[in-house]
């Protein structure tokens, strides 16, 4: 890596986007993950033309880039592993156009979902991957990871919603993938390539979106249950059934206890709460589809089975769905909640047994698994709740980490659902997926000759992720 | 550097998974938008001191000092981050470390020499005997016509204020760092005001006599709300909720029934209520950054400008400030004619009717 030259990128963005400050760049050096290591520079480009130039410069110097949102990931997807520029990609926030007859909208990638879904409801239209993080996640690290949220089950992840993608390869040439049609057979798809590739392949700088009409009803059944092999079971009989709920999310006991102590919610202290919700234009249809569901669960032990159409209670039940995974860290007994062995997606029918399984795991490893998701797809998210100061804990930790993704791929799941891969993941992900990390490299080298993308992450990442790069925790020795 | 501060805090720091969900809405990284500038950003650079990982700077003493305050990150945050408090442990250190601003340390200088912020030596208090203590605070003793007229409105209502000799409550001390000096400042608080309990005037005072100084301290519209008799002013408005009030003392519902009791009609804004917007007074930022400060508030009057309605009131003698500026600005700027009156203003004005 040759050494940079700050000056050229003030040129190129002016002297406000441009930060090496000791702050800036300590701050930059972490996102939600366990990772950290310095940049060297942190740059907020504004136009395409920038990231054009900045990344022009960047391949010719061999210098990392790294596109970064709002750095939510858990996985170190925009920690700078080689240090090199982080491009804090919130600057280019606009909506370029909502275009509801052609039931698509164009946008840059430092839009935020939330404001994107407040900009398309005038509309009477919805970007349907909607992430818990949606009220700051950034449509570009949406595109990133491939992310889905608890909608994906009825209406698709990221990818699946992706229609086109302008994006700035690593020579700094800018080409537009994709098309502004649903339907799409001209070759190979590569913008549905770029969604998930983590930065690593090219970076968005324009993204052109499949909108969903916003359903006129919703209504949504909660189920108790004491046992998680009932859940398990209701659930996989439910997406058997023929019914497309909008929404399908287990909570399992460690997940109550903290959401509980968190936001107060008082949530019945059982094995495991389910919330299915269903949508659609016509409420005889919702009914239904809710009676049926409510009907599956009793067969299947479900107690206390609450049905509710009422906005306020659905609201307030989603909230506390929506902010489990930063409660977790409410759970108590000294613990704090890391961003560990945080997505797995699993067949449907084999949730229960994994949720199971995992719950051993963290038994065994000294530390406690919560598992919760949008189990509908089959995708489980759990955390690892230890103290992150013990030296001891992480060890604790890295087993806990590979114990649980030989049991997932064992049963036919996969690494990551929705989070993507990075660092922390990429093991796991190295292991299961043998057979593709050639075609992986083959890719990305000729997309990447000089390996300045994201550089280091996916099947490219060191084999341990503890030692990977630094840890963001103040660890000391001891038990 | 010796975080004693910061110390204690570790395991509050690592409870933060850092999911940003604190940047929603938060008034600093909305006009910075670096994520240094955000509340967890603020929590990095915090543990980075506290580790020895970063040694102080002047730009990470800027960045810890670019914060008003507001709560909204708290509001925000799923896990429940003591955020504010963490910022103020991480301003202590740095002001022991010799990372005080100046404005700051003149302030500071005011209060130990005058016992007012503004070092105002003809801010005297209206001493009268009577039944409940009452605690005016530096900024309305500064503005005698306010505290006569909330005094009057009391009164009126039949609350007989027992008004004595008094110093800053020391809230200046606490969010600027100078923690040292506000544990001899309670002491000399505590000889002028012995008291349990009392009336205030001034939401941010009324919130550090009850968690710095143990009073069980009521604000006066807490106190006059049952006390008002109904009358119409026909009058509409909008209402600028300050942190201190909505996010602070979680006082909500308060003014509005005030104002609803007076026929004032209330039409909120974008962000109002717990989810009210900063005005940017807080945290010392108003006088260690007067733009940030002047930004914020521009965005806050353009919320109420939103409104349709030409008052925005308020409860605070910050917010009153920094927003009557904003409005001037944005008047003369976009022709608009948004006008800010505290709210006791609209109370004198409806008893008197």
């Amino acid at each position: 890596m040759a050494e940079l030259n700050i000056d050229k990128l003030i040129e190129i963005v002016g002297e406000t986007n441009v930060s090496d400050d000791i702050a800036d760049l300590y701050v930059y050096s972490s996102d939600a993950s366990v990772h950290q290591a310095m940049p060297s520079v942190v740059v907020r480009p504004g136009r395409i033309e920038e990231v054009q130039d900045i990344v022009k410069y960047a391949n010719q110097n061999k210098i990392p880039v790294i596109a970064r949102g709002a750095g939510s990931g858990m996985s170190g997807h925009t920690v700078p592993i080689d240090g090199g520029i982080v491009l804090d990609m919130k600057r280019m926030n606009r909506i370029l156009e909502i275009r509801p007859e052609d039931l698509l909208c164009k946008v840059e990638p430092g839009v935020i979902n939330d404001e994107l879904n407040r900009a398309l409801k005038p509309h009477g239209f919805f970007f349907a991957p909607m992430p818990s993080s949606g009220m700051i996640c950034t449509i570009g690290g949406m595109i990133g990871t491939n992310a889905s949220g608890n909608r994906a089950v009825k209406y698709g992840a990221t990818r699946d919603v992706v229609l086109g993608l302008k994006v700035i390869l690593a020579n700094g040439d800018l080409v537009t993938l994709g098309t502004n049609t649903k339907t799409d057979a001209s070759g190979y798809q590569l913008a549905r390539l770029i969604v998930g590739s983590e930065g690593t392949l090219g970076i968005v700088v324009e993204a052109t979106l499949l909108l969903s009409p916003l359903p006129k009803f919703k209504a949504m059944a909660v189920a108790n249950f004491d046992k998680l092999e009932d859940a398990g079971n209701a659930i996989s009989k439910v997406m058997a059934s023929g019914i497309t709920p909008s929404m399908v999310e287990l909570m399992d006991n460690v997940a109550i206890t903290a959401v509980n102590k968190a936001l107060d919610l008082g949530l019945p202290d059982v094995s495991a709460i389910v919330i299915f919700e269903c949508d659609g234009m016509v409420k005889e249809a919702v009914d239904y589809e809710l009676n049926a569901i409510t009907k599956i669960c009793e067969e299947h032990n479900g107690a206390g089975i609450k049905v509710t159409d009422d906005p306020g209670e659905m609201a307030r039940i989603y909230e506390g769905r929506k902010k489990l995974f930063p409660s977790l860290s409410r759970f108590g007994d000294g613990l704090v909640s890391t961003s560990l062995a945080d997505d797995m997606a699993v067949p449907v029918s084999k949730i229960a047994v994994a949720v199971h399984e995992i719950h051993e795991i963290a038994k065994r490893n000294n530390v406690v698994m919560s598992a919760y998701g949008h189990c509908g797809s089959g995708l489980i998210h759990t955390k690892i709740l230890m103290d992150p100061t013990k030296e001891s804990q992480w060890e604790d930790a890295k087993n806990a980490v590979k114990e649980t993704y030989e049991f997932v791929h064992s049963i036919g799941g996969t690494t990551s659902g929705e989070h993507g891969i990075a660092l922390s993941k990429a093991p796991a992900m190295k292991e299961e997926r043998k057979d593709s990390l050639d075609m992986m490299r083959a890719i990305k080298k000729a997309l990447d000759p000089n390996n300045i993308l994201n550089p280091h992450k996916l099947m490219d990442a060191p084999d341990d992720w503890a030692s990977a790069t630094g840890l963001r925790y103040n660890v000391r020795g001891g038990q | 550097m010796d975080a004693k501060n910061l110390k204690k805090y570790e395991k509050e720091m690592n409870t933060c998974i850092r999911c940003a969900y604190c940047f929603e809405e938060c008034p600093v990284i909305e006009q910075k938008g670096w994520d240094t500038s955000g509340a967890r950003g603020k929590i990095t650079l915090s543990y980075g001191l506290l580790s020895g990982e970063l040694e102080p700077t002047q730009s990470i003493a800027d960045n810890l000092f670019q914060c008003t305050l507001c709560r909204n990150c708290e509001s925000k945050c799923p896990s429940g981050v003591e955020v504010c408090d963490i910022i103020l442990s991480a301003r202590a250190d740095l002001v022991e470390n010799g990372f005080a601003n100046d404005t700051h340390k003149y302030v500071i200088k005011n209060i130990k020499e005058s016992g007012n912020i503004y070092g105002d030596t003809e801010a005297i208090p209206p001493v009268q005997d009577g039944d409940v203590p009452l605690f005016i605070g530096c900024q309305y003793l500064s503005r005698p016509n306010k505290t006569k007229k909330f005094i009057k409105i009391l009164e009126k209502l039949g609350i007989n204020v027992k008004v004595g000799e008094e110093i800053c409550c020391g809230f200046p001390m606490d969010v600027l760092g100078f923690k040292d000096d506000l544990e001899k400042h309670k002491e000399q608080f505590k000889k002028l005001f012995p008291h349990k309990d009392a009336i205030t005037f001034c939401p941010t005072c009324t919130v550090f006599l009850k968690e710095g100084h143990d009073v069980n301290a009521k604000h006066i519209l807490q106190v006059i709300l049952d006390k008002l008799p109904e009358v119409n002013l026909d009058m509409k408005v909008t209402f600028h909720d300050p942190c201190d009030f909505s996010r602070g003392l979680k006082i909500i519902d308060e003014p509005r029934l005030i104002l609803e009791k007076l026929g004032v009609k209330v039409v909120e804004m974008k962000n109002n209520k717990g989810n009210s917007s900063c005005c940017g007074g807080g945290g010392g930022i108003l006088m260690s950054d007067s733009e940030l400060s002047d930004d914020i508030a521009m965005k806050r009057i353009q919320q109420a400008i939103d409104t349709g309605a030409d008052i925005i009131i308020t409860s605070c003698p910050t917010c009153e400030t920094t927003l009557k500026k904003a409005a001037a600005a944005t008047n003369e700027r976009d022709g608009t004619n948004i006008v800010v009156r505290n709210i006791e203003d609209i109370i004198w004005k409806g008893l008197k009717q």
